[in-house]
């Protein structure tokens, strides 16, 4: 099992697009995939049409397996679920290390009901919290959209000296460039530069700004499903086909 | 959350999704693909071992539908190379097929329409909580309709599932069917088929009933393979056949008594003479089977020749296969059939010899006793100088003990004869590989002598065919090297105890 994590500490820069978007592309690929709502504004539940749980609102959640196992929803896709948590959770990094155990309770309750998960993408909320440390240190990969304007290039520096100073591993950052529009000079140079930087830090493919994921609230799904073809729906799949090789899956697995 | 969660049903008869109504309690029901129709094709090998494995797998328009037991079921793109499941496209009925014996080819069982409807449930977010598929078979020919219902429950809303799995069983008539008899509603015609068939032995009965029975049983095998060796859909075809007159002709040549000295002469010639004309044709099939195995023996400088000498193979396979088919398909050779079929139904014709009328209990275990104590002898004196003549009729001693053993293994405890059989099957192996190395030599040699020619092709085949007989020499030799301690394993005092328990003091 694989844990990656969906992270800005800015918001509206496509962050929980990002995340169902990769997380579709993921299950598509045949990866038996959970993605976690773990931001409060967050949107994902919402995009795949899956009622928050009430029953999740108790912060104890995360102690009792049983509770965590009912909560999981089937998402409309094959290999795609949901934990529709919307909240933070204190206790999250006993969650997530419990997740990596594999003697854990947790474990073996997710193994009962079903076959291991292969992938799980964590939609977090948009600040350095005691609960994006966790998430930070559980975490492979931690993709994280940038847009190519200099409020973004300062907010990436933040995020780095975070790790820095908390000595996290910085090679687990996966930035890309979100929301590009390629008739801005501003975004053609910023990119230029951070590339440059930033060597190979940042994945290649970029995505580009476009109606079509604004269109995910219309129609309540990953772009895949309705805009395969376009240029939004082929950047989600070349930024998929990007994590899988930094993750070292083979293709289609 | 997949498709592997879901469950199947058969129904008998045609049901729709339209029959399931609008409204499931407070969720929508929507029927988003109702009435299409399209061909179907069924597909099984030829002793139905997908449906013994408890699936069903169908093409339809464009695509393969593996349906498994718990309700899996696996779809992929039917586009494919050949029958063969190697030839499939990767996907995941391929993998789910892999166990399949990869020598058998996937063979139409029956064809006909299939309608397809679902039926979605969905809140009012327009969530998808549980989905159902029917699938109708209407087959062509005498058959009648089956659904085949597919139940997809999403993880969470187990409510919604259980309701819509009840919601089917009150709109299906009749009782839910089980796979095995499946193929009979829809393709009456259709026969299984077993190379190892049940002769049912009481032991009881005298020694000529029980080889009439043994012969007339494998001569139906026979018979049952000829259609599809003419067809060539796989190589196995011909393989079953031979098997099953090579065991007639054991029946005749080891239940000595049994029939008459002329009919036990007649007869032997008989099933001689039936599978003379097949021998090449099976050898070539050996051979190409091998072709990868020969390739990774040699470096790739010596493979040139070998490919030069395989499509000779598979050219004179081709032209063998022609006349083998027909022969196969020829009057002379169906009249031959149909009467010695005949002969052994009634039985009234065969000559019986003195032995006869024992009892087929005693003469099986007077049988056997010898020919266990011919083996232990000849074995028992071969060390690693003894030549190689008494190590190949070891071999033939041995398998005419494991024909006798299988043979009346009816007539005794079945776990006592596996048990037996174990060890004397790895003897068996290891003697098997000795002649298999030993023959392959000699036809390679045959090969190569029969086109010493000065052409640059012969002379690059030569050099390929050079080197792959010193390998296979220095295999037989190892094989040979492993006879005493197979034999040592198989004359334990466990089996030495076991075999006289069962064949000499069960003797009365």
């Amino acid at each position: 099992m694989r844990i990656i994590a969906c992270y800005s500490n800015k918001g509206g820069v496509g962050k929980t697009a990002t995340s169902v978007n990769l997380a579709y592309a993921a299950a598509a690929a045949g990866l038996k995939t959970l993605i976690c709502d773990l931001d409060p504004q967050g949107a994902s539940s919402f995009y795949f049409r899956v009622k928050p749980s009430k029953k999740l609102v108790e912060d104890k959640f995360f102690k009792d397996e049983q509770k965590f196992i009912k909560a999981i929803r089937g998402s409309d896709f094959d290999n795609l679920d949901v934990l529709p948590a919307n909240m933070t959770f204190r206790d999250f990094d006993i969650f997530l290390s419990r997740m990596k155990n594999s003697q854990s309770r947790l474990k073996k309750a997710l193994k009962a009901v079903d076959n291991d998960y292969d992938l799980i993408v964590l939609d977090c909320s948009p600040n350095i919290s005691a609960l994006s440390e966790s998430v930070f240190k559980a975490a492979e990969l931690i993709v994280v959209p940038v847009i190519p304007t200099t409020l973004s290039e300062r907010t990436l520096e933040q995020l780095l000296d975070f790790f820095k100073d908390h000595g996290l591993d910085r090679r687990k950052l996966a930035p890309f460039f979100s929301m590009v529009q390629s008739s801005k000079k501003l975004h053609t140079e910023t990119m230029e530069r951070l590339r440059a930087e930033y060597g190979k830090l940042f994945l290649d493919t970029a995505l580009p700004f476009s109606a079509d994921v604004e269109k995910m609230g219309v129609h309540r799904a990953p772009v895949g499903t309705f805009a395969a073809t376009r240029p939004a729906g082929k950047a989600y799949a070349g930024l998929w086909q990007d994590l899988q090789d930094r993750l070292g899956l083979k293709a289609g697995k | 959350m997949t498709s592997d969660n879901s469950d199947i049903m058969i129904l008998a008869g045609a049901v729709t999704a339209e029959a399931m109504g609008d409204r499931l309690g407070k969720l929508v029901l929507d029927t988003p693909e109702a009435g299409e129709t399209a061909g179907f094709v069924l597909l099984d090998t030829f002793d139905q071992a997908v449906r013994k494995a408890g699936s069903v797998l169908i093409e339809t328009g464009g695509q393969l539908q593996l349906m498994q037991p718990g309700g899996v079921v696996r779809t992929q793109a039917a586009k494919r190379s050949g029958n063969f499941v190697a030839d499939f496209a990767d996907g995941p009925v391929k993998d789910a097929l892999s166990g399949l014996e990869p020598l058998r080819s996937l063979l139409v069982v029956g064809r006909g329409e299939l309608r397809q409807s679902a039926a979605v449930a969905k809140d009012d977010e327009d969530k998808t909580h549980a989905r159902v598929r029917f699938s109708t078979l209407v087959p062509d020919g005498a058959g009648k309709k089956v659904t085949l219902v597919s139940l997809q429950p999403l993880r969470g809303y187990e409510k919604s599932f259980e309701a819509l799995g009840s919601r089917v069983q009150d709109v299906s008539k009749g009782p839910e069917m089980e796979v095995r008899d499946l193929y009979a509603r829809l393709f009456p015609d259709t026969l299984d088929y077993d190379p190892k068939p049940d002769v049912g032995m009481t032991g009881g009965e005298t020694a000529f009933q029980a080889a009439t029975d043994i012969m007339r049983a494998y001569l139906a095998v026979a018979r049952r393979n000829e259609d599809g060796t003419i067809a060539d859909h796989d190589t196995e075809f011909l393989h079953d056949y031979r098997v099953a007159l090579r065991k007639i002709r054991s029946v005749i040549s080891l239940f000595r008594g049994v029939f008459s000295d002329a009919e036990t002469a007649r007869l032997k010639t008989v099933f001689s003479d039936l599978m003379a004309p097949t021998g090449r044709l099976r050898d070539l099939d050996v051979y190409l089977l091998e072709k990868d195995t020969y390739f990774d023996l040699l470096p790739e400088t010596l493979h040139d020749g070998l490919t030069a000498m395989f499509a000779q193979f598979a050219k004179e396979r081709n032209a063998v296969q022609k006349q083998v088919a027909r022969r196969l398909r020829s009057a002379t050779y169906a009249r031959q059939m149909a009467a010695l079929q005949a002969e052994f139904d009634g039985a009234t014709g065969l000559e019986p010899g003195p032995a006869a009328d024992r009892l087929a209990h005693d003469y099986a275990c007077e049988l056997i006793w010898k020919r266990y104590r011919k083996v232990c002898k000849i074995a028992r004196a071969i060390d690693d100088t003894t030549p190689d003549e008494d190590v190949h009729e070891l071999r033939i001693h041995c398998k005419k003990l494991r024909y006798l053993m299988e043979f009346f293994a009816p007539l005794f405890p079945a776990a006592d004869i596996k048990a037996l059989i174990k060890p004397l099957k790895v003897l068996q192996d290891n003697l098997g590989l000795f002649n298999d190395y030993s023959v392959q030599q000699a036809s390679l040699q045959d090969f190569l002598d029969s086109r010493s020619g000065v052409r640059k092709q012969d002379v690059t085949i030569a050099k390929s065919i050079g080197a792959l007989i010193a390998i296979l020499h220095r295999r037989q030799l190892e094989e040979r090297a492993r006879v005493v301690s197979s034999f040592a394993h198989f004359d334990s005092e466990d089996v030495q105890l076991a075999f006289r328990a069962m064949f000499k003091e069960s003797e009365v």
